[in-house]
């Protein structure tokens, strides 16, 4: 599943929640451009076609997708003497 | 449970299959390993990586890293947009680490069988950080 939220958090509190932002519009924004580029594309793996890229350029869209879809469960988490930083997708 | 164990209890349930043949299937579903410890693995869902300050350190600098095994898998799947003119520079910066590895030789297979295996791996490092890789 796609996460749809992102636990952001950069503060000198230890203790701090940080926040919630709502990834979800960001995919609709990234989806909409992936969209606006799949004719490009399209031309760009025809054109690269017989030099063998052109099949890597079609695999961009699925292997992109793929990434994005396990994105969920990701936990990054540094805690410093001065900073405490955390990215988490929900 | 496995969709495999699951089909041959069905197939028992349903009659198609007798007691015995349903044994022998399960059997034959039960890796060697597995035979031998009696314990099912569980699936391995994350890699986790975990850097603490040791008993001597000053620092109190920690880091909590918690990476999905599907996405690990999803990424190294870019290794395959990598250029050939660049494996030679890839093998070269290997060998100085000490890896003889060819990246020419490596393929989607390999990929997978390195993932798989990730569920048997723990890395336990303590010195003036403690520093532990697993799965979970």
């Amino acid at each position: 599943m796609i996460p749809m939220l992102m636990r952001l958090k950069v503060s000198r509190n230890p203790k701090a929640r940080g926040l919630l932002l709502p990834v979800f519009l960001v995919w609709i924004l990234l989806f909409a451009l992936m969209l606006v580029l799949l004719p490009f594309v399209l031309v760009a793996a025809l054109i690269t076609w017989p030099s063998g890229q052109g099949k890597w350029l079609l695999l961009t869209y699925p292997m992109l997708i793929s990434v994005l879809f396990h994105l969920s469960g990701l936990h990054i988490e540094v805690e410093g003497r001065d900073e405490n930083v955390l990215i988490a997708f929900l | 449970m496995s969709d495999e164990r699951k089909k041959i209890l069905d197939m028992l349930q349903k009659g198609k299959i007798t007691v015995e043949e349903a044994e022998k299937l399960l059997a034959a579903l039960v890796s060697p390993e597995e035979t031998k410890s009696g314990v099912e693995k569980p699936a391995c869902k994350y890699l986790k990586v975990i850097v603490e300050p040791g008993p001597q350190s000053e620092d109190r600098e920690r880091v909590n890293i918690r990476v999905p095994i599907k996405l690990i898998r999803a990424g190294l799947k870019f290794a395959a947009f990598v250029p050939k003119h660049a494996h030679a520079s890839i093998n070269q910066a290997l060998h100085e680490k000490g890896i003889e590895m060819d990246f020419n030789q490596f393929t989607q297979q390999d990929i997978e069988d390195l993932v798989s295996q990730l569920s048997d791996l723990t890395v336990e490092v303590e010195g003036k950080e403690k520093v532990r890789i697993c799965c979970e």
